[in-house]
């Protein structure tokens, strides 16, 4: 039985970041309740044409293993079925711009004087407090304003845009928060508002750069693919079209297995490949060197001969490579499920194995609405004459 | 600083970190922050390798700002886990807490009787949270991989860069994000499975938590899988945004990205209504996706104009989604870094109090705590194996001459 099982999450979080938490609970047993309206789509419901295509973006896979129900919170009587919602929830998802949830009367101090030890998590761009809580935000100003953005780019470059990665990540982070404060409410009976902010996250991927700015006063740069105290340490191209793979060298045992496989033994007494240091000093030298021997050569190949002696080396991959690997269809990473028309299609499964407790994903993205007899006929005790009328008054909308 | 240390949540969990690399040792220190004892285990003089790695804080002796960043908050022990004296250290430690955070390659386990099943044996309560590059099980899980390398391997690193980065240089080779990110992704996947483990173990008692950081760096990618299923196999030259990203302003960097038709309008006005924004045709977001090199054009030149901060301000309170490239300056001295709390100082040596970052998220309004600063490899030995497990410094120092502590 998965970890959450039992555990039931009101879900009001639109786009990406916030729908990751849920889909990571959702993941994990919980069962996940997404509001919508037809009224508003989530956007990630609704075509991208910024991102060039008329397709949904993420929406699928992270809505995987939840239920959709329709609740119209612009109407009183939807506010008052979401607290009903809440009020049989453990945990409650939302990622509204700071203010929303206040203006709808769902606050977490409102939430809480429905059920008590409610576990709340918000997810927003720059926090719930401070002078820039409003700000607007999506995946690569998250990065930009974290200083993330600021630090990937080639030496010569530009900053770099970090995509919806970038929303996953902070899912992810607020998932990890969240369920320490639900292990927390087991413990204790005690609730707790959880919030976090998606620069921050950012933040939190460079924290040995603040730290070390903040120490020494130097202010990191920009260094593309390089190591401070590594070389090689580069992706190389291979045999086809846009065949890379990624390899690194980081130790003197390993430069020196690097060498025999490569059959370039005069690289050990090489002065200019003597030590870390002049490796790296002459990396381009050596990423010359190394390219003309990998350009020949397949990702996998070049994997096989560096993996057998000890150094690290690994393709490039492809999302179809990740889809068609034995490795990850052995573990569950990846895969089939079928989609709503019948079509089979492979998904992410769930990221970790449990000895005892296994992660599942079992279900499809529901269509908008597919679970409103369920929740508001079953859990929440409405009748059929009760619904209908809610439909026709657009609060179950 | 947290006023009701009720407020981190995983308060009086004990953990055990064996760990050498980044991703477990970031989940050891996400614990740390929640509340959680997190005894690091590091082999005997000097340390664990990444006491040495950059960036650097000081040259002789090096110290790193990357390992005070990652093991924060833990207390510090040595132990040579070759040793049957060092194996049984171990054991007692892991007898006495609730998770083991565990990087060992899965050949070398048995060696170190750190077998899933061994352990499970031994102490059916403990949750054995393994964190490796691929997974403990699997034709890759022996694979040696660094962050580029895991990076690769989750599928992100053959999309980067894209836009403005890949315009300026489209021969390159793909890009990796800044520092460790892959790896910090495998921790923070480690952390929600180690705390589910842990919600459950009264029920099923400790369990195997097999934490791979390709699968956490597939997981955050999966938008390029369900591009795959829609029929779309993605790379870096067509995952651009079609128009926006990143702007070079005359004292900066700024992004921005309109997604909704308001977002749009909002950018117009910031933009004072040029005569190029206002074609009639621009208001549909499918011609403005087909004109995107065009607008691009217009949004560069009007940028080079403008200064960062104000743009930024200006442009959001038009609602436009818009940031300023940071700078690590930027983020310490910012007013919304220092309303929401979230660096804290930490002593460190020859620096004294320096502002550290804590943690992305706030429990009930307050910002997480930082308890303390690395100390040596094994300085709090007495504490632990003494005070804590009840040895005699006699044993201690027996040990110590063994080489075993």
């Amino acid at each position: 039985m998965p970890p959450l099982r039992g555990v039931r999450v009101a879900d009001f979080t639109l786009h990406a970041a916030g729908p990751f938490c849920a889909h990571m609970l959702a993941l994990l047993g919980a069962e996940c309740i997404k509001i919508e309206t037809a009224g508003r789509l989530d956007i990630f419901r609704k075509p991208h044409p910024v991102y060039g295509r008329m397709g949904a973006a993420t929406f699928d896979q992270v809505t995987s293993n939840k239920l959709s129900v329709q609740l119209n919170l612009k109407q009183p009587r939807g506010v008052e079925l979401a607290k009903r919602l809440v009020a049989v929830s453990d945990i409650v998802a939302e990622s509204f711009r700071p203010g929303v949830m206040d203006r709808l009367g769902l606050n977490y101090e409102a939430l809480k004087a429905v059920k008590p030890d409610i576990v709340m998590v918000s997810v927003s761009a720059s926090g719930q407090t401070g002078p820039e809580r409003g700000y607007a935000g999506y995946a690569p100003l998250f990065g930009a304003a974290g200083g993330l953005g600021t630090l990937t780019g080639y030496e010569d470059g530009p900053p770099t845009e970090i995509r919806h990665v970038m929303d996953h990540s902070t899912g992810l982070t607020a998932a990890m928060a969240v369920l320490a404060a639900y292990l927390r409410k087991k413990r204790t009976g005690a609730g707790q508002h959880v919030d976090v902010a998606a620069r921050e996250v950012a933040c939190g991927f460079i924290g040995d750069a603040l730290l070390q700015f903040a120490a020494t006063g130097v202010t990191p740069r920009r260094t593309g693919n390089d190591a401070p105290q590594i070389a090689p340490h580069n992706v190389y191209p291979c045999a086809g079209d846009e065949a890379w793979v990624s390899i690194v060298v980081a130790t003197e045992d390993e430069w020196r297995a690097f060498a025999k496989a490569l059959q370039r033994p005069e690289w050990l007494t090489d002065a200019r490949f003597a030590s870390a240091q002049t490796r790296r000093t002459h990396r381009r030298e050596l990423d010359n060197e190394i390219s003309a021997w990998t350009r020949g050569r397949s990702r996998e190949a070049v994997t096989r001969i560096l993996q057998a002696v000890g150094v690290a080396a690994f393709p490039s991959y492809t999302a179809q490579d990740i889809v068609d690997d034995p490795h990850l269809n052995g573990r569950g990473t990846i895969k089939n499920m079928v989609g709503p028309d019948g079509e089979s299609r492979k998904v992410v499964g769930p990221p970790w194995r449990f000895s005892r407790t296994p992660a599942k994903l079992e279900r499809w993205t529901p269509k908008l609405g597919e679970h409103n007899q369920y929740v508001f006929g079953e859990l929440l005790g409405l009748s059929a004459d009760e619904i209908e009328e809610l439909v026709a008054s657009q609060v179950i909308y | 600083m947290i006023s009701d240390e009720r407020n981190a949540p995983l308060a009086g969990f004990t953990v055990v970190e064996h760990a050498e690399g980044v991703a477990a040792s970031y989940a050891g220190r996400m614990m740390a922050v929640m509340g959680a004892t997190v005894i690091k285990v590091e082999p005997p003089g000097k340390g664990a390798a990444l006491r040495r790695a950059e960036p650097l804080l000081t040259q002789e002796p090096a110290a790193s700002a990357l390992f005070h960043y990652l093991n924060v908050g833990k207390r510090f022990v040595t132990c040579d886990v070759e040793s049957a004296d060092g194996r049984r250290l171990l054991g007692e430690l892991m007898a006495r807490a609730e998770l083991l955070i565990d990087d060992t390659p899965v050949a070398r386990r048995a060696a170190l009787q750190l077998e899933p099943e061994v352990v499970g044996a031994r102490h059916p309560q403990l949750v054995f949270l393994s964190v490796l590059p691929f997974g403990a099980a699997g034709a890759h899980a022996d694979y040696r991989a660094y962050e580029l390398n895991v990076f690769h391997a989750g599928g992100e690193g053959y999309l980067m860069p894209n836009g403005l980065t890949l315009e300026t240089f489209p021969d390159r080779p793909p890009l990796k994000i800044y520092g460790h990110f892959a790896e910090l992704i495998g921790g923070t996947s480690a952390v929600c499975a180690g705390v589910s483990a842990l919600l459950v173990r009264d029920e099923v008692g400790g369990q195997f938590v097999d934490v791979s950081v390709q699968d956490a760096n597939i997981s955050v990618g999966c938008f390029a899988i369900q591009r795959l299923g829609d029929g779309v196999l993605e790379n870096r030259h067509g995952r651009s945004f079609k128009y926006g990203g990143v702007l070079e302003c005359c004292d900066g960097y700024v992004g921005v990205l309109t997604l909704e038709q308001r977002q749009w309008e909002g950018l117009v006005k910031l933009m004072d209504d040029p005569a190029w924004a206002l074609d009639p045709a621009l208001r549909d977001p499918l011609e403005r996706s087909r004109r995107g090199a065009e607008i691009n054009q217009g949004l560069r030149a009007w940028a080079k104009t403008q200064r960062v901060n104000d743009v930024v301000r200006r442009g959001q309170a038009l609602s436009v989604p818009l940031a300023k490239y940071n700078e690590p300056a930027d983020i310490l001295e910012s007013e919304q870094s220092k309303a929401r709390g979230v660096f804290a100082p930490l002593d460190l040596p020859a620096f004294g109090a320096v502002p550290a970052f804590t943690a992305a998220f706030q429990f009930n309004g307050e910002a997480l705590a930082l308890t303390w600063a690395v100390a040596e490899p094994g300085a709090d030995n007495e504490a632990i194996w003494c005070g804590w497990l009840g040895h005699e410094t006699a044993e201690l120092e027996q040990w110590g001459r063994h080489g075993a502590v």
